[in-house]
């Protein structure tokens, strides 16, 4: 079976450009969020009014919100705010992934750092360790094994999710399919003149199935073995 | 930086058009959410007794949809199927995707729900004699039922926020409606801002439920 | 990376506070007076002299004005003029970086300075020309509907009742909402979605730019365009406010273009051979001009 003249240049130009662009949203995203949600997450623990009523401030608003919604505020409403806050697509929807990102990273790290016994901190306390230290070398490590898990799942939600970006029109996987289908559509000389939205949507989504599933069964099998 | 009064006129001016985009994304969820609860119930009772075929079938739907982004599917539907002869008009198109993207985190969490009901009481309900339909409905069912609840909830706030999706198709919900209005009145701010609140609104109404119903659901101590 | 996570905390503090208060900055006045042009042609402004290179914003999913080609390359009519503002500046036509724009990124992609000019199917409006400036008109767009054959439409005044499909944030989209508040209007990202709706049958008409609907009505038997031509207007050449000597560079350069005929061979590279005439009446030529129309026309109803 051969394909099409059509598909060997569309695979190549979605490969080289939006995938990649899929995969630096994904990135960036992931680790901002894992780097605010610990910290922020952390600091949830500490038993001071002020500070635990700003974060769960924070992390109810960027949950509760739509990421779409978000990520609109932050490309179309902050730059009629100030100058200073016009961002491209790409860092735009990164920031927006971030913010939700690192909303669910904080939830997670507070239960997982909650987990860990009160003894823990008292025996490193015991041992001279301030509350930054007690925290960085020996609760942390501990509850970053149950983070895993969540993390993991977190990078698959991310990596469906970075999708959103093709709305304000960064050229990740689904926004270079559209584009694809558009020069598709046009009459000679530009394209054939033939609507290929059907072929390459499932193609969209058919990559994207290949880079969750595995993820997901990942993420499964973390969480059995930290149930034993 | 000059700090410029929110323009509350914006509010009164375009109430009726917000109102309507803010009717349609419930409306939408409403369907939505009941469709889920009724697949989830029906494929998660099935994955958890394990029904030939249709558990298998279940599992398939349940991992296409769980990893493949929601907007790829919105996209595939509205744009893609039609070149199949399948033709669904917006509305259509608006609660199918978002029931569909629903029910198959829905199943997971009743799948979950029924499987933390010890087997131990599934026994104790066929020792009474109940046949294995009776045995779900009075033991199975409000058992798990009760652990799924909360996290399909937290189902039913990501399908009203996935609403916002439908952006992309032009149905006229709570997002689309905004940024028409926003391209007519270029009250970005306002816009945005009212925007946001109307999405907060909904999804902090239902947390609140959820931590109502958690403390008002909850097993007593020795049956978890 | 570390930039993004500052950015990030940033804006999450200024949004939580901005939806607090809503802040605005005044928008920047301008006004320095133009300068009369001299006779000689107007030098390159000094920032894109320095950087030795063009950055420009275009359309990538717009044929046959800016896509993406067979090779993953920018093309069409405006990327095609992108590169002889290229070969006017650099003698070459490749010292020039194209960025992406969407319909609605326009401005924003202008404003903050990332491209030096967006050549993207920008229609000009009195309401844009507010917050930024634009080049003298170099291409004429018109406004037509699509129909069945069998269709009750016969022009917009028959609009009432009726799904109009077109492209968000496009000038046909704010122009039914202004005036024809009794249609249903179905508008997507891109042409071709707006196509594929009203071939479904998800709306009554399409509603687009004359020169493109021509080719799909020529292809298709089933199809027609109806005989009113409305909104007739033309595309500019984004540049920022006040930026004066960019304007005088470009209208020079246009100029140049107009009496060389150069518009032609372009359309010739991106249109079909058979709608070449359609397309030609709508270009600059030695011998056609055409101007923007004042007043807002989206809000102009008939």
């Amino acid at each position: 079976m051969t394909l099409p003249d059509w598909v060997e240049p569309i695979v190549h130009y979605m490969a080289t450009e939006g995938l990649k662009g899929t995969l630096r949203i994904a990135v960036v995203a992931l680790a901002g969020s894992a780097a605010i949600g610990i910290v922020l997450g952390t600091a949830l623990t500490i038993r001071f009014r002020p500070t635990r009523m700003l974060i769960r401030f924070y992390i109810e608003l960027w949950r509760g919100l739509p990421i779409l919604v978000t990520i609109f505020i932050i490309f179309f409403a902050l730059p009629s705010v100030s100058a200073q806050l016009e961002f491209d697509p790409f860092t735009a929807a990164s920031i927006g992934l971030i913010l939700w990102g690192s909303a669910q990273v904080a939830e997670a790290t507070r239960g997982a750092v909650e987990s860990i016994p009160r003894e823990q901190h008292e025996a490193a306390a015991a041992l001279g360790f301030g509350w930054v230290g007690r925290h960085r070398f020996v609760v942390l490590p501990q509850a970053l094994r149950r983070l895993l898990p969540p993390l993991v799942s977190l990078l698959v939600n991310i990596i469906q999710n970075t999708t959103i970006a093709q709305v304000i029109g960064a050229a990740e996987l689904l926004e270079t399919g559209e584009r694809s289908v558009e020069r598709l559509t046009a009459p000679p000389p530009i394209g054939p003149g033939e609507v290929h939205a059907f072929e390459i949507y499932a193609g969209v989504m058919a990559v994207f199935f290949l880079m969750s599933f595995p993820l997901t069964r990942l993420a499964a099998y973390l969480e059995r073995r930290l149930v034993v | 930086m000059l700090a410029v009064a929110f323009d509350w006129s914006f509010l009164s001016e375009n109430a009726g058009g917000l109102l309507a985009g803010l009717g349609r994304t419930l409306w939408v969820s409403a369907i939505a959410i009941a469709g889920a609860f009724a697949i989830g119930l029906v494929l998660g009772a099935a994955r958890a007794h394990r029904i030939p075929v249709v558990s298998q079938l279940a599992s398939t739907y349940v991992e296409i949809i769980r990893n493949t982004p929601i907007l790829v599917q919105i996209f595939f539907i509205f744009f893609g199927l039609p070149q199949l002869g399948i033709r669904l008009d917006a509305f259509t198109v608006a609660w199918l995707a978002v029931m569909v993207w629903g029910g198959a985190f829905n199943v997971e969490n009743f799948r979950a729900g029924f499987e933390a009901v010890p087997f131990r009481y599934r026994e104790a309900g066929y020792a009474l004699g109940f046949g294995k339909f009776a045995t779900f409905v009075n033991v199975t069912l409000p058992i798990g039922g009760r652990i799924a609840l909360p996290p399909s909830i937290n189902t039913y706030i990501s399908v009203v926020k996935n609403t916002s999706l439908l952006y992309v198709i032009s149905y006229q919900e709570l997002t689309t409606t905004a940024l028409n209005i926003n391209a007519l009145t270029l009250q970005t701010v306002e816009t945005f801002t009212t925007l946001a609140a109307g999405y907060l609104l909904i999804v902090w109404t239902l947390s609140a439920l959820i931590r109502l119903l958690e403390s008002h659901l909850a097993l007593p101590k020795d049956v978890r | 990376m570390k930039r993004i996570l500052l950015a990030t905390v940033g804006v999450g503090l200024v949004a939580v506070v901005t939806a607090a208060f809503g802040l605005a900055q005044p928008s920047a006045t301008t006004g320095p007076t133009r300068a009369r042009a001299a006779q000689a042609l107007p030098p390159l402004p000094a920032e894109v002299k320095e950087r030795k290179r063009w950055n420009i914003g275009v359309k990538c999913d717009s044929p046959p004005f800016g896509y993406i080609d067979v090779q993953g390359k920018n093309a069409g009519f405006d990327v095609e003029l992108a590169r002889w503002f290229s070969r006017f500046a650099f003698g070459k036509s490749n010292r020039v970086t194209f960025t992406c724009v969407t319909t609605p990124s326009r401005e924003p992609a202008l404003t903050t300075g990332r491209v030096d000019l967006v050549i993207a199917t920008f229609t000009y409006t009195t309401d844009r020309d507010t917050r930024i400036d634009f080049s003298r008109a170099y291409y004429k767009a018109t406004g037509r509907l699509l129909v069945r054959n069998d269709s009750p439409i016969r022009s917009t005044a028959d609009l009432a009742g009726r799904t109009v499909a077109t492209t968000s944030g496009s000038i046909y989209d704010r122009w039914v909402k202004n005036c024809y508040k009794q249609s249903k209007l179905l508008v997507t990202d891109g042409f071709t979605n707006a196509l594929l709706a009203f071939r479904d049958g998800r709306s009554d008409t399409l509603m687009w730019d004359d020169t493109v609907l021509v080719g799909i009505a020529a292809a298709d038997p089933n199809l027609k365009l109806t005989d009113d031509l409305f909104l007739p207007l033309p595309y500019g050449i984004g540049i920022k406010q006040g930026n004066d000597a960019m304007k005088r560079w470009i209208d020079s350069r246009l100029n140049i273009m107009r009496k060389k005929d150069a518009f032609v061979p372009i359309l010739k590279q991106n249109v079909p051979a058979r709608f070449f005439a359609a397309f030609s009446k709508n270009v600059l030529r030695p011998k056609q001009v055409f101007y923007y129309s004042k007043g807002d026309l989206t809000t102009q109803c008939t």
